[in-house]
Order: structure tokens, then C-alpha cells, then sequence
């Protein structure tokens, strides 16, 4: 990585040639003849005009954006073509270029083919090598149905859907609707527009916040790679996984790209988008490494443009208003094109969807959606969440899906996002790990949109655009007025395809993303000790989605913070103009759901699913120290907000659902157990306490039977551990960290240890040390029983016995006080004597003894021991001590006891 | 119960609107309390809320005109309140009453003058009472009652807006009763302290500004505090003034003060008149006066016995079973004089044997030994004046006032 950082920051002078030769090699690949010579020359104009756009920055000359088109069409069609083809080296080449834009593909397929070496670890060219292998395949069988749907989706974004925009006011409806391809188009147009109307609204500076916090996410996401790089193995499982997920969302972008490029060829362009989302996705999930590469591209390729001469190093801020200004200009510019070709096509669009086959027009949803909330919100969390998620809706429901989207149009969606979220359900501690990675996906979502919208810029959507951003800025404020967003919505379906493709190529470009660290760090006096920091805001990031307030994120004073702090209120914004939609809750539970689960389902995909912990939790470990506890307890908060939220929307079969998933994941989770321990072990040296935690709920889970605990018990309840150590003795130890089941004893053992301590002839001390070690098991394992009362009033009677009042007050008297108030027996009235004894002792606690009279029960007066007590207390107050001699002479149980001390006390 | 036509019910509540906001702008604090009362069921208000249930859309008339609009942050939960408290949710109606009186307060900040102060009262009454009775909605429910809490975090903010120099401050003791009626409630009477400080230290408060019902309220409740501390002396001056300054038609409260003020004159040696337990249904101290008086140990005890959950539940059992060692001054005092009756010389010299015999036929059965510590103590708390012979077992009285009086000062402790 920071090989690659190096690079980048001489690649800006670099870049264009780097480009220029990228395009020359792609060209003799073979791509399409048409596409190719015409894209070659407008390819280094455009770059040349580019970067002109960049330094004019707001001026938005939409004949820029006419190039970049030009650009898009070519990159694409070759790595098209080199999927197909099965080059394996084109697949990287393919990656840079299935980005819409062509600078931006250049330089990262630039970065990527000299990636693998920069890194230096092996373990990217392996993984670079799976993706190729197993994507391939896929992407073939993708590509016919793709081809097919490129057209189609063309139609997609449809102007009919736009001019059901008016017609329709329920944002919701659209979203959900997956079956229906107009309204799919719509959906993903809206997305679009919100974007736009973002733009519009002249949040540039926002925008630009977004790539910083998702920049320095990058970051912080390449160094967790980094710590974590030597599982390349992993990394490759996940990405074929990924690239499989993919496919369908690959279909989806294809469209989007393919609506600027002509009909015909829109098929191979298809596949290329299929064939670079497949590599996107797998980035995404794959190493950290991947995910930097995703950010740098939009980086890298704002920069270039922008300061075409200039260092990278030098302006880092500059850069980025840079970035947004372009992207601005280039924002409308697609928007406008997608448009107009939505309108051509419109009939294709109906022959595709009777071609594509179901799981397709699933994929294209499931993207779409995604699309809109990064759109929309930009928070890079949503994003991640979505792309999730149809990621394994295209996996694991495509089969039931396409019958559903078929017939059900507003079903799907939901039950996509529902599958999602049941896999999301998982555990908190899955969470906590897994918060690195949705950020991580996030951000290089985050990073590819931008980078779509930029790179796609038909004149024809320009006018559009600029409609859009009228509409949009009342919008905005309003956070959604459903019938804008709706319009915004289906020009945003085809901007969403773009992005999916972004998505897909932005994988490729690892280097960029080294650029930006590099230029971090430049600003950053700090080199290495800036990525922390950048990480610290990508877990706020998180945080942001919880409720909490932004003021947290506000804490952290790097000015990366602010950035994140921005974007996050604009996140809270745009979730509540979803909320209205209806949409919104289950956005939100995606969201909550894709944070802590990828990770799990992942693992419970493939035994692979033990790297992503691993990384998340090294990734934690670095940025530990980031006040990750309040986090931690925040996100519970925020969790089981959301999950009340999601219960209250769960039907009763998805909640069944979600069950059968946590089950299953428990499973997996069972195996993979040792591993995790190991790792647990590694963290805990680190003493990074989010690990710890993690890791004990991983274990508890392991432990739990059925595993189908309700999402709504997260609490302790998902903590309680049930013990496996055999041993009767056990010494206590005051647990630092989360306790592990190896060594807590199960309830039969506890009872053995118990009557061992009793009758044990050793000192106070050591049958002290005992008692503690057994209430502290219990306590962990939660048993409240009559077990635990014995347990107590054994302590309590040596205690007292011994003279240890302390401990009689503080630990037993209070716990057993509670015990039986909650109904449990025991000795109680002996106990409440002693409890009177002790408030006498206080003398002058007037109050409380008249309460502890007052509360005394009739049954309870007429018990020997409290009445005595009764009369102790009686000959105290009275000053009658010949009688409180006589009544220790006589006391019962350990009255004696405490009567000797209360002597002591009151020097008697 | 006949609910009102869709008519009817707009017309209550544009009535209740007008009234209200009329009362805003004529700062007519009367009419605005009256319209704040909800718990006193008036008519007027229960048949609004009959009508904000059967309307339903109330919010669209306070958003139809401005008039109502800028106060619509106090009146939509207001009305929420009315319709969920008609409909005996409390816990619901606690809530809305809770951002209604939030939204008032922050109105009430702006204003100038202290006009609205007697709706603040209402509002403080309101909450509390309100809180008091969602709280045993929540008991019943099996949840943990904590909207008298709650009620008691807002009223301190109350108090903060009150607590300043100018004409509001005079509602400042009013808001701290209610925060007393609360913490003694709930039994978090060390609450009370840092209001207690904050009007008897403040220099803004001068004590004698404040009405007297708050004043008679506020004496009450820090005599009981008193009380808790044993501090005889001054829970005799705080309820005693609260005593003369009662209204002494009320008698309710004159007895609630009595209840207390009793305990205390009896520690300090000062017994009620027979008359005054009769009159104020005190009648559970009446066995306690006549064991002073006769130095009747057994009445004493079991007058405790039979009253002791009330005694334990008012926190007065231990300042009654304090008395304990009066009444053995009176026994031993009855002892003496009747010995002075036989022997005038030598009745100085009290056997031991003599007052164990003496509590045998009260029937407390005490040895020598116990009898001895009961002298002693009584000696060392300067309930008796002497001194005592342990070889013979005899106790030595001063002739010169062996049993001298409290007179108001409290036993040597």
C-alpha cells in the first residue's frame, strides 16, 4: 500500500500517459473495433478535457461530460471484452475501465496491473487471479441475460417512469417495486436525482465531505488489510463469493452504462460492467485492500483532473472541492443522458424484462435501491448496507426471487431487504467486528458513485439534471417530497446501473487509494499514525447511523471529523426523508443489519468468514483506542432501537426467517470457533476491548442452544455464557474481559464446588476466594436460583462469622436482598435479622431503620431470629444493656456475631 | 354517555381555544388556570375532552389560525392530555402533560411579569398528582413506577425558572412544596436539601415575602425533616410555626401538623391537652400522654404495639419509644413521692427493689440488674438527679429537685 501511495503521488503528472498506454494495450486486446479507435482519440481528449472540467472545477461545461461518455462506452466495451476473453490480465484492465469514467479507468487500471507488484504482497495477485477465474465463468452465463437486460434497461430508465413520477406519490412503491421494470428504472432514476438535487443544492461541500470521511475510511480499511494481508487465501474465497453476488448487480449497472452506448453494442457493455461490478463486489468484501482501491480511483481520478500538473501532495482539501465541483458538472451531465436513451428504449426495455430472467431484474433492484441511498444520502453505511444485501439477495434469493419480482412487484424488494436484514439480525458482537467492513464497502460504494456520476455524463441528461436540481432543492429541505424524489428516482435507475459499474472497476485501483493515503499523510504531519485517525471516522461513521447525535462524531477534532460529521447529519437527513416513505425503517434496518452482518454472512458462506473477523477486529485494534467503548455501547443502543424498530415491522415469516439465518450462522460460527478464540487471544493482548467483547459474544452465540434467540434480547441475555470447566476449585480472578466459557464452571459443578467450600476445613480466606470465584461464575453463566441464594448466605454466614462486615454488607446482604425480593427462597428472616443487627450498628441511620421496621412483614415479627433482633434493637435504643447482654447470650444463628461487632462499634 | 354532534364538539373546542389564548392575551391567570385544572373534572373540561375524542382532529384547529397556531406547542399535548386522561390512560396523559407543561414553562419564561404564576401552580399540582396516580397505573401493570421521579426532575427545572431575582420568585416555595410532597413520597428526603439551602440561604428569598400557605406548607415539611434528625428543638419551631400560621378552619392539616408537633412537645416534656387529641382524631397519642403522665411503662409500650404501623409509616415510633425513658422519670418520680408520704426522711433512698416490684405489677418483669442500667441511664441523661449506691442497690436522689422538668429542652442524648 504505501508502495502504491508513493506512486500515486507522482502519478498525477504520470497519470495521462499511464492512461494513454493503458488504452493503447486495450485496444490491441481487441475490443470492439467501432468503439475502440473512436474512444482511443476521444479517450485522450477527454482525459485533456478532463482535467480542463477539473481546474474550471465549477463552470460545468457539459461538453466535457460528452466526452467522458465517449470514454465510458470504450473503457467498458474493452473490459468487456476482456472478460469474455478471459484474459487474465485484462480482468484488472477491465476493472479500471468498467469505470464510467475514462481517466479514472486508465489510471486504475494503471494501478491495478502494477497493483499486485506495489503491494507486494502476493496476496493480490492471487486474489486478482481468483477473480478472474471464477468471475469469468460467472459473468459469461451473466452476460447473455446481461446483454439482454443492457438493452432492457436502457428502457429502465425509461422516461415513462417519469412520467409516472407525477402520477405516482409513494416513493416507497417505487422502491420496493422490483418486478416492475419501469418502476425499477424509476427507482434507481430517483436515487440518481437525489444525488443531483444534492449537487444542486450546492452541498459541494458536502459532497466532498463525503469523499473524505469515505477516503479516509479507505485508509484506514487498506491498513487493516495491510495488518491482515497475509490471508490471501481467505481473501480470494471471499472475493469469488463476492464476484458471484455480484453478477446480478453487474446485469444492473450494465444497463446503466449500456444506456449511453448505442443498443447493439450495449451488450458487450453489459458484460463488462457485469464482469467489473463481479470484481467490484469482491474488492468490497475482499481485503481492505480492495476497498482502498475503490476510493483512491475517485480520488485519483479527481486529481488528475483537476491538478493535471500539479503534486497530488499539495492541496489535499483543494483536491477534494476539486472532485466535487466535477462532479458536479458531471452529475447532471448523466442524468440528462440516461434520460434521454430511458426514452428510446422504453420498448427494448419491455423485451427485456422478458428475457432477463428473473434473477436479474432482482439484481437490478436489489442495485438499484442501492443506488438511491448512496445517492441520496451518501452515507457511505446505507450504501454498504444495500449493496449487501443484494449481494445476497442475488445469492441466496435469486431462485425464489425472480418468481417473485415476476408476479410481485412490491413484494420483492422487501423480501430481499428482509433476507438481508435477517441475515443482519445476527448477534451485537458481529456487529461490533463487522463495523470496519460496511464501512470499508461503503466507502468504496461511496467512491465508485462519485466516480460513475463523473465519468457518466450524456449531454442528454444534462437537461435533465439541471430539472432535477430545481426540483431537488426544495427537496432537499423538505428531505422528501415524494413526488420529486420519484422522478429524481428513475433517473437515478439509470445512474445507479453507472454506479454499480463504478463500483465494479473501482476494485481495481488500489493504487489510487495509496495516492490519498500518501496525501493524507502529507497534510497529516503524521504518516503513519493518520490512518488511525481516518479510521477513527469511518467507525463514527457508524456511529452516525446510529440515533445518536452528531455532536459525537463533532468530538474528534480532525478536520476528517467534521467532514464525517457533515455527511452524517446529511445521513440523518436523508433517513428521515426516507422514514416517510415507508421505506425508511427498513432501510434502516438494513443498515443496522448490513453493519454487523456481512461479516457473518460471509462466514457463514464459507469457512472464509473467520478472515473478515479477523480483519475487522485487527482493524478495531488499531483504531481501539478511539473511545471504541462508548461506541460499542451507543451502537447497542442504537441497536436495539433499530431492532425494536424492525420488529415492529417484521412479520411473523420474516422474523421466522431471520431465525432460521441466526441459527444457521450459529452454526457456522460453532466451527469456526477455535480460530475466533485464537484471535481473541491476539486482541486481547492489544487489550482492544471491542475485540474482546466481540469475540465472547461470538462464543456465547457458539454456546447458545437453539441459537434462535429474538433479535430483541441482544443484551445480556446474547452475553450469558454457559460454562464448560469441570474443575471444583477455581481461584478468583476479577474478569478484565469477557469471560471464557472454558473456564466458568456449569451450574452441577458450582453446586460440588459450593459443598466442598463448606465443608472445606481451610481458612476464611481460602473459602472466601472460593465463594467469590463460584458467585462470579454464577453471575456470568446469569443463574438466579436458590443455588445462588446458597451460595450468598453460605458467604454471608462466614463473613460474618469471620467478622468481615464489608463483605457481609456490601456483596451478600445486598445481593440476597435482591434474591429474595425476587422471590427466590432462602433463609430470609434470618437474614433480615441480620440485616436489622447491621442497620442498628449504623446508629444514627434513623430512617433507615424505621424503614427496614416498617418493611418488616407480621410473618416476618414473629420469626425468633428477627424478634430478637427486635429486642437488640429495643435494648439499644432504650440504653437497656444488661438486656442486650442477655440477648447475645441467647442470640440465634450468627446474631452473636453481629452483636459482637455492633459491641465493638458502640464500645459497649 | 351521549357523545356531542360533530358541531357541538367543535364548538367546545374553539370555545376552549379562545378562552385560552383570550387569556393569554388579557393575562387573565384565573381563567387560564381554571382551563389547566384538568384533574379537578370540571364539567367544562370533561366535556371537552368528550369532544376532543369524538372530533379527533383538534390539531387542525390549533393550526387553523394563528391566534391558536403560536401557542400550538402547548396546546396539542394539552389536548392529547385531556383525551388520554379522559380515557384513563394516565401513563399516556402523563406524558402529554409533561410536554404541555415543558412547552407553558418555556412560554412562561418570556413572559415579563408573573402574571401566569397561579397556572404554574396548577401545572405543578397537576404533574405531580398526575404522576402520582400514572405511577400506581404503572404498579398495577407490573412496571416500575417512575413518572413521580420524572415529575420531580421537572419541577426542579421549574424551580430553576422561578428561583431568580424578580417577581417570580415568590412561586419558588410553591414549587418546592410540591418537591417535598414528592421526595417524602417517593422517600428521597435528601432531595430536599438543596432546595431547603437554596430558599433559607438565597438572599433573594426573603422567608416572609412568600404566601403563607406556602410558607405553612414549607414549615411543615422541614419540620418533619427535623423530626427524621431528631433535632427536637427546631422541628418544634418549624411546625410550630406552621401550626399558628395554619388557616385554623383547615383542619385536616392542622391535624397532619399536630401529628407531628405532638411527638415532638411530648419529647420535650410538654404533654397535649386531652381536648386537643379529641378534637383532631389524634386519639393514638392519647395512651402515650397518659403513660407520661402516670409513668405507665406498660400503656407506653403497648400504645407502640397497637399503633406501630402507623407510627413506623409517620417516623415518629422512634421519637415515641424515646419517651420510654420519661416515663421511667415518672415511675420513679411516683415511687418517690409516695415514699415521702411514709418516711419524708428517708425517702431520698430509693431501693431497686422497690421499682422492680413497682414494674412487676405493671408487669413488666425486669431483674435488679436492668433496673440498675435504667437508673443509670436515667441519672447520666439528667432525668434524675442523684447518684447510685451499686452495693446496697440504692439509689440516692438530690433533695433538691431530684426530678427536674424538660421544659422544653430535649433529653440529654
Amino acid at each position: 500500500m504505501m508502495n502504491q501511495a508513493t506512486n500515486t503521488q507522482t502519478l498525477a503528472s504520470l497519470d495521462p500517459n499511464s492512461v494513454e498506454s493503458r488504452y493503447v494495450v486495450n485496444a490491441s486486446q481487441g475490443q470492439t473495433s467501432s468503439y475502440v479507435p473512436s474512444t482511443a482519440g476521444s479517450e485522450a481528449a477527454s482525459w485533456n478535457m478532463y482535467r480542463v472540467d477539473n481546474h474550471s472545477v465549477e463552470n460545468g461545461s457539459f461538453s466535457n461530460s460528452t466526452y467522458h461518455h465517449v470514454q465510458q462506452t470504450e473503457p467498458s466495451t474493452r473490459t468487456v471484452q476482456d472478460g469474455s476473453n478471459a484474459a487474465s490480465l485484462a480482468t484488472s484492465s477491465s476493472l479500471g475501465t468498467t469505470n464510467a469514467q475514462p481517466d479514472y479507468s486508465g489510471y486504475n487500471s494503471y494501478s491495478n496491473s502494477t497493483d499486485p507488484y506495489s503491494y507486494g504482497s502476493t496476496g493480490y495477485q492471487g486474489y486478482y487471479n481468483g477473480y478472474q477465474q471464477q468471475p469469468n465463468p460467472s459473468y459469461s452465463q451473466p452476460v447473455g441475460a446481461y446483454q439482454n437486460t443492457g438493452a432492457p434497461y436502457q428502457p429502465l430508465s425509461s422516461f415513462p417512469n417519469t412520467g409516472s413520477y407525477a402520477g405516482p406519490a409513494s416513493y416507497s412503491s417505487t422502491y420496493y417495486n422490483p418486478g416492475d421494470y419501469q418502476t425499477a428504472g424509476g427507482y434507481p432514476s430517483s436515487g440518481y436525482s437525489h444525488q443531483t438535487t444534492t449537487w444542486n443544492e450546492g452541498n459541494y461541500s458536502n459532497y466532498t465531505t463525503h469523499q473524505y470521511s469515505n477516503y479516509t475510511p479507505d485508509t484506514t480499511g487498506a491498513y487493516a488489510s495491510g495488518n491482515a494481508a497475509t490471508n490471501s487465501l481467505h481473501y480470494q474465497q471471499h472475493y469469488k463469493q463476492w464476484s458471484d453476488y455480484y453478477n446480478p448487480t453487474e446485469v444492473s449497472c450494465a444497463p446503466g452504462t449500456e444506456n449511453l452506448s448505442i443498443a447493439s453494442k450495449s451488450t458487450q457493455v453489459s458484460q463488462v460492467p457485469g464482469v467489473s461490478g463481479g470484481y467490484a463486489t469482491s474488492n468490497s468484501q475482499a481485503p481492505p485492500s480492495f476497498t482502498p482501491s475503490w476510493r483512491p480511483e475517485p480520488s485519483s481520478s479527481q486529481t488528475p483532473s483537476l491538478q493535471p500538473g500539479a503534486t497530488v501532495t499539495g492541496g489535499y482539501d483543494s483536491y477534494w472541492k476539486h472532485g466535487a465541483s466535477s462532479f458536479q458538472n458531471q452529475h447532471p451531465t448523466p442524468v440528462q443522458q440516461h434520460f434521454q436513451k430511458a426514452l428510446d428504449s422504453k420498448p427494448s426495455y419491455d423485451n427485456f424484462q422478458e428475457q432477463q430472467k428473473t434473477a436479474c431484474p432482482q439484481g437490478l433492484n436489489l442495485q438499484y435501491p442501492v443506488a438511491q441511498q448512496s445517492s441520496q444520502s451518501y452515507q457511505p453505511p446505507l450504501q454498504t448496507v444495500q449493496s449487501v444485501d443484494t449481494r445476497r439477495v442475488s445469492k441466496v434469493q435469486i431462485q425464489t426471487n425472480p418468481r417473485i419480482a415476476s408476479n410481485l412487484p412490491l413484494g420483492l424488494p422487501k423480501m430481499d431487504k428482509d433476507g438481508s436484514n435477517n441475515n443482519t439480525t445476527a448477534k451485537p458482537a458481529y456487529i461490533s467486528v463487522s463495523l470496519t467492513k460496511p464501512i470499508e464497502k461503503v466507502l468504496p460504494n461511496d467512491a465508485a458513485d462519485s466516480v460513475l456520476k463523473v465519468g457518466m455524463f450524456p449531454k442528454s441528461l444534462k437537461n435533465y439534471v439541471e430539472r432535477a436540481l430545481g426540483q431537488c432543492e426544495d427537496e432537499k429541505q423538505m428531505a422528501a417530497c415524494q413526488a420529486v424524489m420519484k422522478e429524481i428516482i428513475t433517473k437515478a435507475t439509470n445512474d445507479g446501473t453507472l454506479h454499480t459499474r463504478d463500483w465494479d472497476a473501482e476494485p481495481l485501483f488500489p493504487i489510487p487509494n495509496a495516492d490519498m493515503v500518501d496525501k493524507n499523510n502529507l497534510q497529516n504531519p503524521i504518516p503513519v499514525s493518520a490512518i488511525p485517525k481516518y479510521k477513527s471516522p469511518t467507525k463514527r461513521s457508524k456511529s452516525r447511523w446510529e440515533p445518536l447525535p452528531e455532536e459525537k462524531l463533532l468530538d474528534k477534532l480532525d478536520p476528517v471529523n467534521s467532514y464525517a460529521a457533515k455527511y452524517s447529519s446529511w445521513v440523518h437527513v436523508n433517513e428521515k426523508d426516507r422514514k416517510p416513505a415507508g421505506a425508511s425503517s427498513e432501510g434502516k434496518t438494513d443498515i443496522m443489519n448490513s453493519i454487523r452482518f456481512p461479516l457473518m454472512e460471509q462466514k457463514s458462506a464459507s469457512k472464509t468468514v473467520q478472515r473478515p473477523v479477523k480483519r475487522q477486529r485487527l482493524a478495531d485494534g488499531n483504531a481501539a483506542d478511539n473511545g471504541d467503548a462508548s461506541s460499542d455501547s451507543d451502537k447497542e443502543q442504537n441497536l436495539t432501537a433499530y431492532y425494536s424498530g424492525a420488529i415492529a415491522l417484521a412479520n411473523t415469516p420474516e422474523e421466522r426467517k431471520r431465525r432460521e439465518n441466526r441459527s444457521k450462522r450459529f452454526e457456522k460460527v460453532q466451527g469456526n470457533r477455535a480460530q475466533i478464540n485464537h484471535f481473541k487471544a491476539k486482541n486481547a493482548g492489544s487489550g482492544n476491548l471491542y475485540a474482546r467483547r466481540a469475540s465472547a459474544m461470538v462464543l456465547s452465540k457458539n454456546f447458545e442452544d437453539g441459537g434462535s434467540r429474538a433479535v430483541e434480547d441482544i443484551d445480556w441475555d446474547a452475553l450469558t455464557v454457559k460454562g464448560t470447566c469441570q474443575e471444583i476449585e477455581k481461584r478468583y480472578l476479577r474478569l478484565t474481559s469477557a469471560p471464557d466459557p472454558s473456564t466458568v464452571r456449569p451450574e452441577e459443578v458450582l453446586e460440588k464446588a459450593l459443598l466442598t467450600v463448606q465443608n472445606s476445613q481451610k481458612n476464611y480466606l481460602y473459602k472466601c476466594d472460593q465463594l467469590k470465584s463460584i458467585r462470579q461464575d454464577l453471575t456470568v453463566q446469569r443463574i438466579r436460583n436458590q443455588l445462588t441464594v446458597k451460595v450468598y448466605e453460605t458467604h454471608a454466614r462466614l463473613s460474618l462469622e469471620v467478622g468481615d462486615l464489608p463483605e457481609y454488607n456490601q456483596q451478600c446482604q445486598s445481593q440476597l436482598k435482591i434474591l429474595y425480593g425476587e422471590g427466590i427462597e432462602g433463609c430470609h428472616m434470618e437474614f433480615s435479622a441480620y440485616h436489622l443487627l447491621c442497620v442498628i450498628m449504623h446508629s444514627n441511620n434513623n430512617r433507615d431503620l424505621l424503614s427496614s421496621m416498617s418493611r418488616l412483614s407480621d410473618e416476618a415479627k414473629k420469626d425468633k431470629a428477627v424478634q430478637h433482633a427486635l429486642a437488640v434493637r429495643a435494648a439499644v435504643t432504650s440504653g437497656n444493656y444488661v438486656m442486650f447482654f442477655r440477648l447475645y447470650k441467647m442470640a440465634p444463628n450468627l446474631n452473636t456475631c453481629l452483636m459482637g461487632s455492633l459491641c465493638r462499634e458502640n464500645a459497649i | 354517555m351521549a357523545y356531542p354532534s360533530m358541531g357541538e364538539a367543535h364548538r367546545r373546542i374553539t370555545d376552549y381555544l379562545n378562552n385560552f389564548s383570550d387569556a393569554v392575551s388579557d393575562q387573565d391567570v384565573a381563567s387560564l388556570a381554571q382551563l389547566f385544572s384538568f384533574s379537578s373534572n370540571s364539567p367544562s373540561l370533561l366535556s371537552l375532552a368528550d369532544a376532543l375524542n369524538f372530533f379527533q382532529d383538534a390539531n387542525r384547529l390549533i393550526k387553523q389560525s394563528d391566534k391558536f397556531s403560536q401557542f400550538g406547542e402547548i396546546l396539542a399535548p394539552l389536548f392529547r392530555l385531556l383525551q388520554s386522561y379522559r380515557l384513563g390512560n394516565l401513563v399516556d396523559a402523563y406524558h402529554a402533560f409533561e410536554k404541555f407543561a415543558n412547552a407553558f414553562i418555556q412560554e412562561f419564561r418570556n413572559w415579563e411579569s408573573s402574571w401566569a404564576l397561579q397556572a404554574l401552580y396548577v401545572i405543578a399540582y397537576e404533574i405531580r398528582v398526575l404522576a402520582e396516580r400514572a405511577d400506581r397505573e404503572l404498579a398495577s401493570n407490573g412496571k416500575s413506577p417512575e413518572k413521580l421521579k420524572g415529575a420531580g426532575s421537572f419541577l426542579m427545572k421549574v424551580f430553576g425558572v422561578l428561583a431568580g431575582k424578580g417577581p417570580k420568585r415568590v412561586g419558588a416555595l410553591y414549587v418546592t412544596c410540591q418537591l417535598f410532597k414528592i421526595y417524602f413520597k417517593l422517600g428521597t428526603v435528601h432531595l430536599c436539601r438543596s432546595v431547603i439551602r437554596s430558599i433559607e440561604t438565597a438572599r433573594i428569598f426573603d422567608f416572609e415575602e412568600f404566601p403563607r400557605r406556602d410558607k405553612v406548607t414549607y414549615m411543615y415539611y422541614t419540620g418533619r425533616l427535623e423530626v427524621f434528625n431528631e433535632n427536637f428543638p427546631a422541628a418544634d419551631h418549624k411546625l410550630s410555626y406552621a401550626l399558628t400560621h395554619c388557616n385554623p378552619l383547615r383542619e385536616a392539616n392542622i391535624r397532619m401538623i399536630l401529628k407531628y408537633l405532638i411527638p415532638v412537645k411530648l419529647s420535650l416534656g410538654i404533654l397535649p391537652n386531652a381536648w386537643l387529641l379529641e378534637k383532631y382524631n389524634l386519639l393514638e397519642y392519647s395512651n402515650v400522654v397518659q403513660a407520661l403522665k402516670r409513668g405507665d411503662l406498660r400503656l407506653l409500650r403497648h400504645a407502640l404495639q397497637e399503633h406501630e404501623d402507623r407510627f413506623l409509616r409517620s417516623g415518629v415510633y422512634l421519637v415515641l419509644e424515646k419517651l420510654e425513658l420519661q416515663v421511667y422519670q415518672r415511675l420513679v418520680k411516683k415511687i418517690y413521692i409516695i415514699q415521702k408520704q411514709k418516711d419524708p426522711s428517708k425517702a431520698h433512698q430509693l431501693k431497686l427493689e422497690v421499682i422492680v416490684k413497682a414494674l412487676k405489677w405493671l408487669e413488666m418483669d425486669m431483674d435488679l440488674d436492668e433496673v440498675e442500667c435504667i437508673m443509670t441511664i436515667l441519672i447520666y441523661k439528667n432525668l434524675v438527679k442523684g447518684y447510685f449506691a451499686h452495693k446496697s442497690k440504692v439509689v440516692v436522689l438530690s433533695k433538691q429537685d431530684p426530678f427536674p422538668k424538660l421544659n422544653g429542652k430535649p433529653v440529654n442524648s
